[in-house]
């Protein structure tokens, strides 16, 4: 278990490395931002001091290892726009978009575990059918889309709810719903084709020959032994809750982590950018290293180092 | 049960009370972007989206007849009047309420154009960066540069008396009335100035005078405009603008037809007709004091050659492009000038005519074989940039020209240096209206385009003086026509596409006109409410 925790350690370091050193080099490479933060009417003087204030007149190379100094000492930057920590930019935005990525979750996981695992069991009847349509309707849709053509329905023709902002609940249903819809077909599918996979093995019609109630089954039997694909997708979404988001939000003009991020590249607040990446991959690798131990879990086989069929 | 009675009772008294003191209604204005430097300060915030709402919150000496002619007009100062060719005399409207709560004086002018708020405190200031401010109350270094450029002979305030100053310039200037109507010299208290934290706290609640007070303001999200109910243009039909930052364009016209919002600016032209086809809405505006334009990077080696510049000038077919894009609902300018500029309109100068056979001509004069020319290019920063940009690859192809797009992601990528430039997009707005305000501004030894190192004529820059100093009215005419012939036609320096617009929807009950420019009017004469 030591063995395993510190090489997940490692590679969760690693990542985050890879994805700063990658952010810091390509934000630098591709567009000078005194020159965007201070216009093109700026002068020069101005603009040379501006590089100055903010190291950027210095290589690269000092650049990144300034940066990476300061990131141990919990300093990861300030805004150059205006001037406050990136840390604290970031901190204020996070609620927002969580108030949008935790119930649409929720909403993937209740729509499309109970879709596929029902579609699973009553395979090429009308439902199973029905289901996958809607599910690689609801996948293959782009979420821009589907927010305005939600927007369309429930804000403009029907006017039961709000069609952008962030001023009460009722502005967080059409949001949720864009994102949970394609998480929810997602899921749906991969639990269908895990679910499929698994009715067809052996130990299942060996259960049902002794007489366990189908119920037990699937609920004991399959179930379980489905979960393995399906938990990976579900590390892939908790790993998207912060950045998960970024183009429902500029739909929606909810002032999450997403918009923040898009303004912060455009203008090249690299300080800003860095923070929401840093957070971004720092929540790709917890959920990745809580899905190794939901395997852990849910299979004993990996647990015990046996050799399985997965 | 009773206590809970006994508590809502004043409640259910006080509402009504609340309700009939003030019944104004709340406007809800949907922007593509509040401001790019999330601050409020004009000199700071120099862009489309800060004109646009500057004027809500603050107000110059000297305004502008935005829904009008665009002519100057009275607003801070009652009266001006040269008292020679330096000096501008101002008397100021009495009794002017700041958001503070404080009466104008004439020292709250001089701050607003002296030092303190627009120059720092000396040389230093002028290398200071941007966010010099988050701290101090130094002007940031883009404040001073735009202070610098918006009055480039500036050299004091006069208080002659409690209620008259001077603006005094180190050289003559002709244009000193059209220089203060730029937002750069809008009025605000000093006393707040002094009191605030920081610059950067001034720059995001700036207290100013103009008809609703800066109030709750979230960055890249909200800002709350409270009615300033004590403003000398009398009280304003609004209680509250609710200006919201909404991107996307279908997002913005979907809020418009759902209700949320009264108002939803920056609609692009092939929209007009969806928002329109609802007979509750309506879309306003037309074009506008800035015009777009195509600018030449001499330094190409191709485009060292005048006349292959002149070729690519006489291949493009405005008046398709405004069809095809603008439905024909904005201009082409008569070069980069406009007819607001009165006297200093020259109206017999001819941007290059569309005439392919020239083109051609020119094409094959100027020993062309056909190499390919880059165009950077950003996504649709203007309205139709993309596909303006397309047609004109092809009337370009049409004369035998090549031009390559390439796609740039900021202007920073758009003017590097570092490879080979060729031509690029640009805009140019007349603030006031003369040609110093175009020519001399945004083309002259001071302007971007030579700055950049795009393009420079030893003639045109000397022409610059004598529109920016000379006190001759047909000098200064002069002047600028030679100068619209050399930079658009002998020399050119950039290709002017048409007049740009700016278009607003709307609930259509309410009244309301809207500007000729970016800025938002929604004082009492300007803003009505019917019943719907």
């Amino acid at each position: 278990m030591v063995r395993f925790l510190a090489w997940r350690s490692l590679r969760a370091f690693l990542t985050i490395f890879l994805v700063v050193t990658f952010a810091f080099l390509v934000l630098r490479l591709s567009g000078d931002p005194a020159q965007i933060i201070m216009g093109a009417d700026a002068p020069p003087e101005a603009v040379e001091a501006f590089r100055s204030a903010w190291g950027l007149d210095r290589s690269v190379w000092e650049q990144y290892l300034g940066y990476v100094g300061s990131i141990f000492t919990g300093d990861l930057g300030r805004s150059m726009r205006d001037g406050r920590p990136a840390a604290a930019l970031v901190a204020e935005r996070i609620p927002a978009t969580l108030a949008l990525t935790i119930p649409a979750l929720m909403l993937k996981l209740g729509l499309g575990i109970p879709a596929g695992i029902y579609a699973a069991l009553h395979r090429n009847s009308v439902i199973d059918r029905l289901v996958m349509l809607v599910a690689v309707a609801g996948f293959t849709i782009p979420s821009f889309v589907l927010g305005l053509l939600l927007v369309l329905v429930f804000a403009v023709q029907l006017g039961w709810l709000p069609s952008g902002g962030q001023e009460s609940w009722r502005h967080a249903i059409l949001p949720v719903v864009t994102l949970g819809i394609g998480g929810a077909a997602v899921l749906a599918r991969f639990t269908r084709s895990a679910m499929l996979e698994v009715l067809g093995q052996p130990y299942i019609r060996t259960a049902s020959a002794k007489g366990v109630p189908w119920r037990r089954v699937v609920s004991g039997h399959a179930a379980p032994n489905a979960a393995i694909p399906t938990v990976t997708i579900i590390g892939f979404m908790l790993g998207s809750l912060i950045a998960g988001a970024v183009v429902v939000e500029s739909v929606f003009s909810w002032p999450g982590v997403g918009r923040l991020m898009v303004v912060a590249v455009a203008n090249r607040d690299l300080a800003v950018v860095q923070c929401v990446l840093l957070l971004v991959s720092f929540t790709m690798v917890v959920a990745n290293f809580l899905v190794d131990l939901a395997y852990g879990l849910i299979d004993p086989r990996l647990r015990t180092g046996a050799q399985g069929g997965h | 049960m009773q206590r809970r009675h006994l508590l809502a009772s004043p409640l259910a008294l006080a509402t009504p009370a609340f309700a009939q003191a003030d019944s104004r209604p709340v406007l809800t204005v949907a922007v593509q972007k509040i401001s790019n430097s999330n601050t409020l300060e004009p000199p700071r915030e120099q862009s489309n989206v800060g004109f646009r709402l500057s004027g809500l919150f603050s107000e110059t000496l000297i305004g502008t007849d935005w829904t009008g002619d665009l002519s100057a007009k009275p607003e801070l100062a009652t009266a001006w009047r040269r008292v020679d060719a330096r000096t501008l005399e101002f008397t100021l409207r009495p009794d002017v309420k700041m958001h503070d709560g404080r009466v104008m004086t004439a020292e709250d002018i001089a701050f607003s154009l002296g030092a303190e708020r627009l120059y720092g405190s000396g040389e230093a200031s002028t290398t200071r960066g941007v966010l010099a401010g988050a701290t101090g109350k130094e002007p940031p270094g883009d404040v001073v540069a735009a202070a610098r450029r918006s009055f480039p002979g500036f050299e004091k305030v006069e208080i002659v008396s409690e209620n008259t100053i001077r603006f005094v310039n180190r050289t003559p200037d002709l244009t000193l009335e059209g220089r203060m109507t730029q937002n750069v010299g809008a009025i605000f208290s000093r006393e707040a100035f002094r009191a605030a934290e920081s610059w950067l706290g001034w720059a995001r609640r700036p207290v100013g005078s103009g008809p609703y007070a800066v109030g709750d303001y979230r960055p890249d999200v909200s800002l709350m405009l409270e009615a300033h109910d004590e403003y000398w243009g009398g009280r304003p039909p609004a209680r509250r603008i609710r200006v919201l930052e909404v991107p996307e364009v279908s997002s913005r016209i979907n809020g418009l037809a759902s209700g949320e919002y009264d108002f939803a600016c920056d609609i692009p032209p092939d929209q007009i007709g969806s928002v329109e086809r609802h007979p509750r809405f309506e879309v306003l505006g037309s074009a506008i004091n800035n015009m777009r334009i195509i600018c030449f990077d001499t330094g190409h080696p191709l485009l060292r050659n005048p006349l292959l510049r002149r070729a690519m000038a006489h291949a493009v077919d405005r008046d398709t492009i405004v069809q095809a894009l603008w439905a024909g609902r904005t201009e082409v300018p008569k070069g980069l000038q406009l007819e607001s500029f009165g006297q200093m309109h020259v109206g017999e100068h001819q941007t290059p005519r569309f005439d392919l056979n020239e083109a051609k001509r020119l094409v094959r004069e100027s020993g062309y074989r056909g190499e390919p020319i880059p165009y950077r290019l950003l996504n649709n920063y203007y309205t139709g940039q993309v596909p303006t940009a397309q047609i004109l690859q092809e009337m370009w192809r049409a004369a035998g020209i090549n031009v390559q797009i390439e796609m740039r992601e900021n202007w920073s990528q758009v003017n590097d240096r570092g490879t080979q430039r060729g031509i690029r997009d640009w805009s140019c707005t007349a603030v006031f209206p003369d040609p110093v305000a175009t020519l001399v501004r945004a083309m002259g030894p001071n302007g971007e385009l030579q700055r950049s190192g795009e393009w420079k004529n030893e003639e045109f820059n000397r022409l610059v003086s004598v529109l920016e100093t000379s006190t001759e009215a047909a000098d200064r005419r002069a002047a600028h026509a030679r100068m619209l012939d050399i930079i658009e036609r002998e020399d050119p320096g950039y290709i002017v596409l048409h007049q740009a617009a700016t278009f607003t929807a709307k609930r259509r009950d309410i009244r309301w006109r809207a500007p000729r420019g970016w800025p938002l009017d929604f004082r009492a004469g300007n803003l009505a409410f019917r019943a719907s």
